[in-house]
């Protein structure tokens, strides 16, 4: 049944050349963060250690937006879960008037370029005030929740065997009931992922807090933003490893989600 | 209640249609939705609208006119800054494009471990935020970063780093955007048949006969919508042109970001951002066009 094309040679070398144009960059930053002297042209540090940790947990001018960022991704996130996940299940199994042009508006708001979107929403929040709140923050960054929250819980809904359900409605189980017990446990892991997904997204989303929160609202990916370009190497890369690893290995459980179909399907490919 | 209570069932035949579900159903939709028509239809329709407006002379009123538009396009800086901004997206586009087909070319052909880890490091990037990869190519392929270290190793001297010039957004742009066509072709191609490719080597066609005449028409839509979305993510990115890219000219994002923020010029920002809307929804109704095509096709 074999269709082989390439020799295996020719696999190890585009795995080879993949893996270090994919993971090197990652990895730099990585031993950058352990690094207390590294200079050109060693290939290694020439001194490890967790010096820059230790200059890093206390500053409070780095801390404070990692706060306000996890306060504000949190309240984002868990909102954008509350509105949308109702209305995936809505989308997936009520039948109303508008239902697929709703659905579809939402993939469809996708071909509007974020950047431009900000610009537009920046000059209205100037106008209500919202500018560098709290609030408007959280506003604009669920946006970027909006899609995935959806997308991912109403393809779950959707997979769910309606005859699970009939049969609890059968044995004479309200609409509440089998909700309870039996649709929401089979969408539970989706619900999930797109929860995890949609976090990570958020936390790190740079172009709207810069344009609706900055100055006064200043989240972690901007501290990030203006470390990186500083001399001091080691403190953008502490901050990377510090809040990316976490989050990677957050992703990394929700990967069943990101398979070819899923993802095709989301974008309507 | 019982319409209610036998929602989940639309799978049952002939069932009628009750406005109480009808009126359930919307009404667990409406909070998104108005969200999607507060936060994306009106502010966008708003800033178009006011980008129309012309003050007169004495302040005192405003007319529609095109006076905006015709100053941003008088305005050298800013046409080229344009000009670099599409050149750089289907560049990257197309580079994007090119070595997902690569990529899911070989997956699809191949199995075993090795084929395996190379999807898997294809679908990293899903996992990595823009603003990290931005300042971990920094650092990989800046002056006296590893890629140079690397390369000096092997005896090769004269690196000249891609960082602040037009190359290094590109570099970032094709990195972030690899794992989404590799995705989409994977798919697509996955309903290619062995049969079909087995029957035409058999009459003794090429791989690149194959290619083209076999898989690449069982692909257009997968490549259209790949394309599709990369171009739109690509053209009003912020984070990549402002790390990785030259001072000037800028990509959109970052122009756009300046003139609303260090300048403090709404309306030029304004109009900036109208001439991107107006060129991402050729693209953008054209993805909504592909895309509806094909779920007609399902239902």
């Amino acid at each position: 049944m074999s269709a082989r094309t390439r020799t295996p040679f020719g696999g190890l070398l585009l795995l080879v050349v993949m893996a270090l144009l994919m993971l090197g960059p990652i990895v730099t930053v990585i031993v950058w963060a352990f690094a207390v002297k590294w200079r050109y042209p060693n290939l290694a540090p020439t001194e490890w250690g967790l010096k820059y940790w230790d200059v890093i947990l206390h500053r409070s001018s780095v801390i404070e937006p990692i706060l306000t960022s996890l306060a504000i991704t949190s309240v984002s996130t868990t909102l954008a879960a509350m509105i949308c996940w109702p209305a995936a299940y809505a989308f997936a199994r009520i039948k109303f008037p508008g239902r697929q042009l709703l659905l579809f508006s939402f993939i469809a708001a996708q071909a509007v370029p974020k950047f431009a979107l900000f610009v537009s929403i920046a000059t209205v929040f100037l106008r209500l005030g919202l500018i560098g709140t709290f609030w408007g923050v959280v506003m604009v960054q669920m946006l970027s929740a909006v899609l995935l929250m959806i997308w991912i819980p109403t393809a779950a809904f959707r997979g769910i065997p309606p005859a699970l359900e009939e049969a609890g409605f059968d044995l004479g189980a309200s609409r509440l009931r089998v909700f309870l017990s039996i649709t929401l446990p089979q969408a539970m892991p989706a619900l999930a992922a797109s929860y995890v997904l949609s976090f990570v997204a958020i936390l790190f989303e740079v172009d709207s807090a810069l344009l609706i929160g900055a100055p006064k609202i200043t989240t972690m990916p901007l501290t990030l933003l203006t470390l990186s370009t500083q001399v001091i190497v080691q403190e953008a890369a502490v901050l990377c490893v510090m809040i990316w690893v976490p989050c990677f290995a957050l992703l990394l459980l929700t990967r069943r989600f990101m398979t070819s179909k899923g993802i095709a399907q989301g974008f309507g490919a | 209640m019982s319409a209610i209570a036998h929602a989940p069932g639309e799978t049952i035949p002939g069932r009628k249609f009750r406005w109480t579900e009808s009126a359930g159903g919307l009404a667990l939709v409406v909070v998104p939705v108005a969200m999607l028509i507060g936060l994306i239809i009106l502010p966008t329709l708003t800033m178009i609208w006011s980008t129309f407006q012309v003050p007169s002379a004495d302040g005192s009123a405003t007319h529609l006119g095109v006076d905006r538009f015709a100053a941003f396009f008088a305005d050298d800086y800013s046409v080229e800054n344009l000009h670099y901004t599409i050149v750089m997206t289907l560049v990257s586009c197309v580079s994007a494009l090119a070595i997902s087909l690569g990529i899911a070319l070989y997956l699809r052909f191949s199995s075993g471990r090795i084929a395996t880890m190379v999807h898997a490091l294809s679908l990293f990037p899903l996992f990595v935020p823009a603003i990290i990869i931005s300042y971990a190519l920094v650092r990989f392929t800046g002056p006296n970063g590893i890629l140079q270290l690397l390369l000096e190793k092997i005896g090769i001297t004269h690196y000249s780093t891609p960082y602040l010039t037009p190359v290094g957004p590109y570099i970032g742009f094709v990195w972030e955007s690899l794992p989404l066509p590799v995705l989409v072709l994977s798919a697509g191609l996955s309903q290619v048949s062995d049969h079909a490719v087995e029957a035409a080597r058999d009459l003794g066609a090429g791989a690149l006969r194959i290619l083209i005449e076999i898989l690449l028409p069982q692909l257009l839509r997968s490549l259209l919508i790949a394309f599709a979305l990369i171009f739109l993510g690509v053209i009003g990115a912020f984070t990549i042109p402002y790390l990785l890219g030259p001072p000037a000219p800028e990509m959109m994002g970052p122009y756009m970001q300046r003139t609303l923020s260090n300048l403090l010029n709404p309306p030029e920002a304004q109009v900036q951002a109208v001439i991107l809307l107006a060129i991402a929804s050729i693209v953008g109704g054209f993805y909504i066009a592909t895309m509806l095509r094909g779920q007609g096709g399902e239902r």
